[in-house]
């Protein structure tokens, strides 16, 4: 990656930048922003936010939804302009129309939805929109363009149409957007929130090698805690309001700050946090698996670690409720752009157990889960649903569906009805049944989702939180009572706040003996739910088992482009040193981790 | 609906990159030759050079190694329509057009030999444009063809058509295609899990048909505004100000075959509008004599 930056043309008028000398690329003073509501109070989204970015700095803000930080972000490209204060660009005020342009060459911006900021319908003429905006002559957007490309590794792709890419992708063509207008500093508003955990890794690659090797200023605004710990500085923004600041290991000390905040520290921190509080010499500012296994070399007493008996729910035996066999499926099958999806899928789904499918985008799990309700019939093979063989045709599919609930990714795309109650009695509505019925089962869905039914039935269903509309969809599921929930990526684009509460709701499913499918990339929420795992990859099945026989195979997965829990790492680097016996990668969670470890310091 | 894939069924619209001869043609020359073919089909009311246009359209469909099967999908998806304008056309143009022989009368309705013959010229054109367009779209990327239009409208700029502002209207309607029916596909599936009956409502009753349609038609169309905002401020960060002092990353050029291409079309329409082609069903008119 020795490329440079292109080199400017001086035909280009907006090549005559004036440079500022020395001090911040951006700076903030005071700003407060307000969004202003019709017919009711505005809503006070910055309250005074004092911040100066060093040229070449990498710097994260933090925040819970809701915090301020994407609204902060679009200050920093007058994209919004204060209600109060200055931001300055360069040196140049935001405010200043005449410089509208040069603020927005200088700073780019990637933001979160992959769909949203692809305006053209091939990769490189897309790539091309901001330097054609910029009136640059011909030549010189080729050579941006190819260079751009080049820089996120997507020239293989310059001439596909962007519905044919992952979001990760996707977002590796936003950021050569923005690349090939050649700013000096890079705005991430969330750009990897509804990214899975390759294209999330690739993003974070990207902006570090540009950070370092092109001397970009990299602004990251993010929910994920992990994504931190590189970063030069970490910004913990809540209230409208910068709350901490300081470097990632500075920061993540604070624990019991960030929890008040609605924020937690990266689970490996956690571990060792947890560590320090039974021994108190132990390090509790840890931020990678390197420099915990490196703690547990200086600080074990002992190097045979006492027996343990590895952990796991014992799978139950129940009555297989969904059987797949042999299932095979094909995507725009009979048109020139056919392909297989899925092959030769054998699964089950047993009453009363967490079912956990690992997979990435393109994995097929999607297409898989499709099968267990009827939506897709198998061109191969058979699926059979509580004894149901889905392609019969006397088959029943609307009771089918009913007696498997499913929740799509971002499942509040399907709300639709003015008012909250009206949208969860939708589905017992389609059911018939009568009105105190239908009241009785919204009440119950809505409970169960911790909604309270008095207090949000009446409220306007697009006036509520990105948590809160979740739910209301997950109720409108609730309220079929079905006997097995599917679930897709339940916790995408939550905030750490926000997951948490989701997950303690569907483990509090479990101990009523609920069936459950959950479909995730999120390692660290499988291992904390799963009774029994399968891994999906090119279509297939390739593994399955409980999760401490999953996840101890790193390499296995890693292969697939998919990772183990955290924790699994750290006790794999300290089998590998010694300190543990190889059983112990089956340990997966941070409580088991910390207990064990314990007793080894 | 027992298929939910919408994709699949939309054929205009569709790249199918096979890397003929045609897909190499310049967009402008393709889209003129289009215009060309489709003021040829307007201009003959002669069923005989309509199938000659025809035989033409799937010559050149042959010429682009698109399957034929592939041309009539999309041209299936608009059935519907096509029959709607069949049926009317046989139901009223006997008593709106009362010329030609009555082969059968019955109160005020009336099929003419005149009814019958436009209602086959009717079809024969509408497939015809339906497979042309089909086929540009087949063997054009959309910015090609975005490009073209812009292009071919630019000289309108002055006069104060807005070429460049409508050519990025295109281009974002056809970028987003794609998006809104993997969308539309995804809330149809997500409604259908919570027991609508998607497309079950009898034909009779498009009251009701209607009302089943409003669990799609609210979440698509709310989606699709955050869409416009995101897109909005992505475009201006990328400092979009209009069309003013923007510069073109891709530079058209035509060769000697795209110009042969505009003639041979051009030729075709003069050959249509100026020879005297038999109508076809006037010289069979013993035929349909008892």
């Amino acid at each position: 990656m020795a490329a440079g930056w292109p080199s400017t043309v001086a035909s280009n008028p907006h090549s005559l930048r004036v440079d500022a000398v020395s001090g911040p690329i951006i700076r903030l003073e005071n700003v407060h922003f307000q969004y202003e509501r019709e017919g009711d109070a505005p809503i006070q989204a910055l309250r005074g936010v004092d911040l100066a970015i060093q040229p070449g700095e990498y710097v994260v803000i933090l925040g819970h939804n809701g915090s301020g930080k994407s609204t902060l972000a679009k200050h920093l490209n007058a994209l919004l302009l204060p209600t109060q204060g200055d931001v300055w660009v360069n040196g140049w005020n935001t405010r200043d129309p005449d410089r509208v342009r040069d603020v927005r060459v200088t700073v780019g911006m990637v933001f979160q939805s992959p769909d949203n900021q692809i305006v053209a319908t091939v990769v490189e003429e897309d790539v091309a929109f901001g330097p054609e905006n910029m009136g640059l002559p011909h030549g010189e957007i080729v050579r941006r363009v190819d260079w751009a490309l080049e820089q996120v590794k997507m020239s293989a792709y310059r001439y596909r149409p962007p519905h044919r890419l992952s979001g990760g992708q996707k977002q590796r063509v936003a950021i050569a957007g923005m690349l090939a207008m050649r700013p000096k500093v890079l705005v991430l508003d969330e750009s990897t929130a509804m990214l899975d955990p390759i294209g999330r890794q690739d993003i974070l690659d990207i902006a570090h090698r540009l950070n370092r090797k092109e001397g970009v200023t990299v602004v990251a605004i993010t929910h994920f805690m992990e994504e931190a710990v590189d970063a030069d500085r970490l910004i913990v923004m809540a209230e409208g309001r910068i709350q901490l600041q300081g470097t990632p290991r500075e920061v993540f000390r604070q624990v019991d700050r960030l929890r008040e905040l609605h924020m937690d520290a990266p689970p490996i921190t956690r571990l060792a946090l947890a560590l320090n509080q039974l021994h108190p010499h132990f390090p509790g500012d840890l931020l990678t698996v390197e420099e915990f296994v490196r703690a547990m070399q200086r600080h074990a007493r002992a190097a045979a670690p006492p027996l343990f008996s590895p952990n796991g729910h014992p799978p139950p035996a129940g009555e297989k409720v969904i059987q797949y066999d042999r299932v095979g499926r094909y995507y725009m099958r009979g048109t020139p752009l056919e392909v297989k999806a899925i092959e030769g899928v054998t699964m089950h789904v047993q009453r009363g157990e967490i079912l956990g499918i690992i997979g990435h985008t393109g994995s097929g799990k999607s297409t898989i889960i499709q099968h267990a309700n009827a939506l897709l019939r198998p061109h191969e093979g058979r699926v059979t649903v509580f004894g149901q063989d889905t392609r019969d045709k006397g088959v029943d599919v609307r009771e089918i569906r009913r007696r498997v609930g499913m929740a799509f990714q971002q499942p509040e795309i399907q709300l639709f009805e003015r008012y909250v109650g009206d949208d969860v009695a939708f589905g017992p509505r389609n059911l018939g049944l009568s009105r105190e019925e239908v009241r009785e089962r919204v009440r119950e869905a809505m409970e169960a989702m911790g909604l309270d039914f008095e207090a949000f039935k009446d409220r306007m269903t697009f006036s509520l939180s990105g948590g809160e509309m979740r739910r209301v969809a997950l109720a409108g599921i609730l309220a079929l009572k079905p006997e097995v929930l599917v679930l897709d990526e339940p916790t995408a684009g939550l905030d750490p706040h926000g997951q948490e509460q989701l997950l303690a709701k569907i483990l509090s499913w479990r101990a009523k003996g609920a069936t459950l499918v959950m479909v995730s990339h999120n390692m660290e929420n499988l291992a904390e739910l799963a009774d029994r795992l399968y891994v999906a990859a090119r279509g297939s099945i390739i593994m399955d088992g409980s999760p401490a026989d999953i996840f101890s195979q790193v390499e296995a997965l890693q292969s697939e482009g998919l990772n183990a829990p955290v924790v699994t790492l750290v006790m794999q680097a300290l089998a590998e040193k010694g300190l543990l016996p190889p059983e112990a990668t089956r340990i997966y969670t941070v409580d088991e981790a910390a207990s064990l470890l314990g007793g080894l310091l | 609906m027992e298929d939910f894939e919408l994709l699949r069924n939309v054929t205009i619209g569709q790249y199918i990159p096979t890397g003929s001869i045609i897909h190499r043609l310049d967009p402008r020359s393709k889209i003129l030759a289009a215009v060309f073919l489709i003021l040829a089909i307007s201009f003959t009311s002669s069923i005989l050079a309509n199938f000659i246009i025809m035989l033409a359209i799937l010559f050149i469909a042959k010429l682009a190694h698109i399957p034929f099967s592939y041309l009539l999908r999309g041209f299936l998806l608009g059935l519907p329509v096509l029959i709607f304008i069949f049926v009317t056309q046989f139901l009223f143009m006997g008593r709106l057009e009362p010329a030609g022989y009555i082969f059968f009368e019955w109160g005020w309705f009336r099929i003419t030999q005149r009814g019958l013959y436009i209602m086959a010229l009717s079809g024969l054109r509408l497939i015809s444009f339906v497979f042309l367009t089909s086929l540009i779209t087949m063997t054009s990327t959309t910015t090609e063809l975005t490009h073209g239009v812009e292009h071919l409208l630019r000289p309108f700029r002055r006069i104060g058509v807005p070429s460049h502002e409508l050519a990025l209207i295109m281009m974002i309607a056809l970028r987003f295609v794609p998006t809104l029916a993997e969308e539309m596909e995804n809330i149809m599936k997500a409604q259908a899990s919570r027991g609508a009956d998607i497309g079950g409502q009898r034909m009779w009753r498009p009251d009701k048909a209607a009302k089943a349609f409003l669990p799609l038609i609210v979440p698509l169309f709310l989606n699709a505004f955050r869409r416009a905002e995101e897109l909005v401020y992505a475009m201006e960060a990328r400092s979009y100000v209009g069309g003013e002092g923007r510069t073109h990353f891709i530079q058209l050029q035509s060769r000697t075959v795209d110009y042969m291409v505009i003639l041979a079309a051009f030729l075709m329409m003069l050959a249509m509008f100026l020879l005297p082609w038999p109508p076809l069903f006037a010289n069979l008119k013993s035929f349909f004599s008892p």
